[in-house]
């Protein structure tokens, strides 16, 4: 199975390198698509061995995300990995989280940071997070364990069903809705996220859900 | 004329004359020109004889002609609110689709 790794990533200059790096030393390929960074985070992603698609302008995480599935579905490879860009993953584990795919029983594995272990969270997005565990499972049906975690792995089937619409945070939700909706066979597994004063920095406010919530109302 | 009546007369008068010199330079068609025309000749009518709007109300049976005006005005807000929301989801799913498009065709000039 070949399996190819996407990192959305913007303004990751600090870490990408670190981050492709080790996602190589795996033996996955990684796709970096740098969603109109004002820093050199494409330069030195391409130097790091990545391939690199570039958004001429920002246009949020889940319109990367979309621009790295539609690369994806062009070319040869059978399963595709959500991967962050700021380091609070632990690339040694994309192995075990594809492992479920390999298996041929499931389309989608959904890393889950609360079956697995999560370091130095804050209190306030432990909160937020378990709200929106609770809104995903009465608007979708689904029981999961975690939500909004970015380390998930899709297979080919699974990414063609997919319809993605939201250009910002909210797809994240959407890749839920529509998990329920086509009836994509899912299984969550352990993931560990860490989060460092970096990640902090450059990870989402919690007042984020506010505008998240919004975007899921105004826009199907 | 009360001086609020004056105040919104004159503030309306200028607006009409905008109109008027947007449609003479071609920003506005003929027919969003009328559009704008009436609903500006209107708000003059509300606004100088004020007890229509009260014998309106009365007919379909809400008390004040202030309160009639409100509503319908909610409503056309949101109305207005609405459509500038959809136009606008779709301006933005028009432009990740040119970024998406620019960032997938850089990719195959370097194959």
């Amino acid at each position: 199975m070949k399996i190819l790794v996407l990192i959305p990533a913007y303004n990751e200059s600090e870490k990408i390198v670190e981050v492709i790096r080790s996602v190589k030393a795996q033996s996955f390929e990684v796709l970096v698509v740098d969603d109109g960074s004002i820093d050199n985070t494409s330069d030195l992603a391409e130097q790091a061995g990545a391939k690199v698609l570039v958004h001429p302008i920002n246009r949020g995480q889940g319109a990367a995300i979309k621009t790295g599935l539609t690369y994806f579905l062009d070319t040869g490879y059978d399963g595709l990995v959500f991967f962050d860009a700021d380091g609070q993953m632990r690339p040694e584990e994309i192995s075990q989280v594809i492992e479920p795919l390999l298996l041929g029983k499931y389309e989608v594995a959904l890393g889950s940071r609360f079956l697995g272990q999560v370091r130095n969270i804050p209190w306030v997005k432990l909160v937020v997070l378990k709200l929106a565990l609770l809104f995903t499972r009465l608007t979708t049906g689904l029981k999961l364990t975690d939500v909004h975690n970015g380390f998930q792995a899709w297979s080919r089937e699974a990414i063609q069903k997919l319809n993605l619409t939201q250009d910002r945070q909210a797809y994240a939700s959407q890749v839920l809705h529509e998990i329920a909706d086509k009836k994509i066979k899912y299984i969550e597994t352990p993931v560990t996220i860490s989060y460092t004063s970096y990640s902090k920095k450059k990870g989402q406010s919690i007042f984020n859900a506010f505008n998240i919530l919004f975007d899921l109302l105004i826009k199907k | 004329m009360l001086i609020i009546q004056f105040i919104l007369i004159t503030i309306i008068a200028l607006i009409v004359l905008r109109l008027i010199f947007k449609l003479k330079s071609g920003e506005l068609t003929s027919q969003q020109f009328a559009l704008w025309l009436v609903i500006w000749l209107v708000a003059i009518v509300v606004i100088g004889y004020p007890k229509i709007t009260s014998q309106l109300a009365s007919r379909v049976g809400v008390t004040r002609g202030v309160d009639l005006v409100v509503y319908t005005s909610i409503i056309l807000i949101f109305y207005i609110l609405f459509r500038l929301l959809m136009r606008l989801n779709k301006i933005e799913d028009n432009i990740t689709k040119i970024a998406r498009q620019v960032a997938l065709e850089d990719k195959d000039k370097d194959k």
